[in-house]
């Protein structure tokens, strides 16, 4: 052993006054009041902005199934006053999209074919088009570009409002012979997502027995 | 004692930060606007710049398609003022995961957009506003959002031009 291993150690710090340690408490205690009240002002923050974000995403998609499709009434691309009740007994694809929407352009495709596939078993993809500028007449030159082989709509607000108001797209909701939703989709689909949707809504039971039932229609 | 505190801590800054994380929408901030000095009869340049929220872009000034909607800076400055040469930068080419045969021309991150504002000879001397708005539209990979028109401001300092020596 070296002669200074055996020093024992020494502390240059002076030991601790009474007032000292007191004051270090003092310090503490404020710190931790102060945590406490950012705490406090953050779960308020917190809470209070879960509200605005997008209420209708708030709504899960478990709490739209099985629930009745709000019924409307839109203009179609000639000018006639379509109701989602006019398809009972059919299933239902109904997609909200715009033509400024690339990710809704490029479901097109996917939904052309579902109509031809699935149309003859009794589905009615319905597109509602929410460009604020859509006439029957610019719609029209769209589908024709995009040989668009099912309905169009020219959609509102009111028809968005009654679907939990449809803030991103394509919103796609899936409903059933009965005319209730199936499910609801945020975002483009993939093709295997989207045909598992539509043999999911044309399987639904009760066939076409019930009408769709009215909510808050038109 | 010590361990409640670091608790209390970490506690604090997770739900403090919550907030913010859950905040980006598919929005864009635009930074504060520098004021602009102007002398009656000449012109100064002015800078307008924004943030899009990580996630999302944007269409630039110059999509490749009619149907997408460009970004665009309106401007209704007073009559004693004229804003000219309002310059975007070139997009950026993307294509969506699921098209990558499409091309896009967008912005995301942080764009500057820079213009030219002139004051009449006969402006008075004095600070104005300009107000505008940046009118956008927003998407993600997989959805996209209706048109926004984001209101804005620049403020205009008139004084005189400096004497020639």
């Amino acid at each position: 052993m070296t002669e200074q291993n055996s020093i024992p150690p020494v502390s240059l710090a002076p030991p601790p006054a009474p007032a000292d340690a007191h004051e270090s408490r003092r310090v503490h205690r404020a710190v931790v009041v102060f945590l406490v009240v950012v705490l406090t002002i953050a779960a308020l923050v917190f809470f209070t902005h879960l509200k605005p974000l997008q209420p209708s995403r708030m709504q899960t998609a478990a709490e739209f199934r099985g629930k009745p499709a709000p019924d409307f009434a839109l203009t179609d691309l000639s000018g006639k006053t379509v109701h989602l009740s006019d398809y009972r007994g059919k299933a239902v694809v109904l997609n909200f999209w715009a033509t400024w929407c690339p990710p809704c352009v490029r479901e097109i495709p996917t939904l052309v074919e579902m109509q031809k596939q699935y149309g003859p078993q009794g589905l009615e993809i319905v597109g509602v088009a929410m460009d604020d500028d859509a006439t029957p007449a610019s719609i029209g030159r769209f589908a024709r570009e995009a040989n668009i082989n099912y309905t169009l709509l020219i959609g509102s607000d009111k028809v968005s409002d009654l679907y939990g108001g449809v803030e991103a797209l394509p919103t796609t909701f899936y409903i059933d012979r009965d005319g209730r939703m199936v499910e609801r989709v945020f975002g483009a689909g993939e093709r295997s997502d989207i045909e598992d949707n539509v043999k999911k809504a044309l399987a639904a039971a009760g066939a076409g027995a019930q009408q769709v039932e009215h909510g808050a229609s038109n | 004692m010590r361990n409640f505190f670091f608790l209390l801590l970490a506690a604090t800054l997770l739900l403090g930060a919550a907030p913010l994380l859950r905040a980006q929408g598919p929005d864009i901030s635009i930074l504060p606007i520098d004021p602009v000095k102007v002398s009656p009869g000449k012109a100064s340049s002015f800078t307008v710049t924004f943030r899009i929220n990580p996630g999302y872009h944007i269409n630039s000034n110059k999509p490749y398609s009619d149907l997408l909607i460009a970004t665009q800076l309106k401007l209704f400055p007073p009559t004693e003022f004229m804003i000219s040469g309002i310059t975007y930068p070139p997009g950026e080419e993307m294509s969506l995961p699921a098209m990558p045969e499409e091309r896009l021309s967008v912005y995301s991150g942080t764009v500057t957009l820079t213009g030219q504002l002139h004051a009449a000879r006969n402006a008075s001397r004095g600070t104005f506003r300009v107000h505008g708005s940046l009118v956008y539209q927003a998407c993600s990979d997989r959805q996209c959002f209706p048109p926004k028109t984001a209101p804005l401001a620049i403020d205009v300092k008139v004084s005189a031009a400096p004497k020639p020596r």
